[in-house]
């Protein structure tokens, strides 16, 4: 039971002195939802996570061809008709945030609260520390365009989400867990709904 | 496919399965709304102990929600194929840009409360923890307004091209 999650409810269907009361789940029960409780919380965070990045990034497990019916692994924006990408962003959120909601279900809830808030401060510290980056590189008047990268930017933001891990306290860290479970969605539509800007300004 | 196709016209069978999104889609909206509604106006406390029923057994409805929005993103994906072909090209070239922005937003809230099924279904399990009340109602609101927003923006691109118009 050391590897059960204390946020979730399961805990609570048990009386104070360890007896069942009637109606309630036998210990295998409990633990098993205990389990597909982590699977669901982790699941809904990683998806949401993932997706947004992925779509950002426009890394999709496949792209389909409508007009064709043609199916390429990974992106293959090039062939008859539009390409399309969303079942292939949709996939593989579905199969990333599968895996690591299923080794969730098997790490301690102390690891899983860390590495919720470790992944979620990292996504949000790397594209702002590389925002930053290029302001850097815009205001300086010597040439710092070796700055302009993605893995230059990494490193600011990995110190950044090391130090607020090691210094969030882990009682806030496991209460806030299932908070992630709707920030993240909702950052995640901002990020995607800003994305979409382009459409809204054009001109008739 | 083409046996389908064998016995009715292509557009008949892609108005049919319009039809059958609409029709799911508004079971889905009536069933979330009538759930986001219970859960932001909860059972009253009666003098005496006496809890008033709430008007929306609300737990029961979990598992139809579930049901429904898994079936409703399926259709949604196999009509959109027709959609990215017949729809969006002439919706760009009559420069109709904010339908397609709507639209594509419309992708992204549907697939995030895809993502969110599993943990709603786990936290409207029976018996209801007290600890997740918050985190429970919000997914519901979550899960209602992406149901509300699918709606609107799928029948503004079927006002533009679909059944009936």
């Amino acid at each position: 039971m050391t590897q059960t999650l204390d946020v979730l409810d399961a805990d609570r269907r048990f009386t104070a002195d360890g007896s069942r009361a009637k109606g309630t789940p036998t210990a295998a029960e409990h633990a098993s939802a205990t389990k597909f409780g982590t699977f669901a919380i982790t699941f809904g965070i990683a998806f949401a996570l993932l997706y947004t990045i992925f779509e950002r990034l426009n890394w999709p497990l496949f792209t389909y061809h409508p007009v064709s019916g043609r199916i390429d692994f990974w992106r293959e924006p090039t062939g008859v008709g539009p390409p399309m990408f969303w079942y292939g962003w949709l996939t593989l959120s579905v199969i990333s945030a599968g895996v690591i909601a299923s080794i969730a279900t098997i790490i301690s809830s102390q690891w899983i609260s860390g590495a919720t808030v470790f992944c979620c401060v990292l996504a949000a510290l790397w594209p702002t520390s590389l925002a930053a980056l290029r302001l850097f590189i815009d205001a300086v008047s010597f040439n710092a365009d070796f700055l302009d990268s993605i893995w230059i930017a990494a490193v600011p933001a990995l110190i950044g989400a090391v130090a607020i891990t090691y210094f969030a306290p882990s009682q806030w860290v496991q209460r806030a867990w299932t908070s992630w479970l709707l920030i993240v969605p909702i950052v995640g539509l901002v990020i995607l709904g800003y994305s979409l800007e382009s459409w809204f300004v054009r001109l008739r | 496919m083409n046996l389908v196709l064998y016995f009715m016209k292509e557009d008949t069978f892609w108005s049919i399965l319009l039809f059958v999104h609409f029709l799911l889609a508004v079971s889905l909206l009536a069933v979330v709304t009538l759930q986001a509604v219970a859960v932001l106006m909860p059972a009253r406390q009666m003098a005496g102990g006496f809890i008033e029923r709430s008007p929306v057994p609300a737990a029961s409805y979990a598992a139809i929600v579930v049901i429904l929005y898994v079936l409703q993103a399926l259709m949604g994906a196999w009509i959109y194929v027709k959609y990215r072909t017949y729809v969006r090209i002439p919706m760009e070239e009559l420069r109709h840009f904010k339908t397609v922005g709507s639209f594509e937003f419309k992708e992204h809230i549907v697939a995030m409360g895809l993502g969110l099924l599993p943990a709603y279904w786990y936290f409207w399990q029976q018996p209801l923890s007290t600890e997740h009340t918050n985190v429970r109602r919000w997914i519901t609101i979550f899960l209602a307004i992406s149901v509300w927003y699918a709606f609107v923006v799928g029948h503004l691109a079927n006002d533009f091209r679909g059944v009936g118009s």
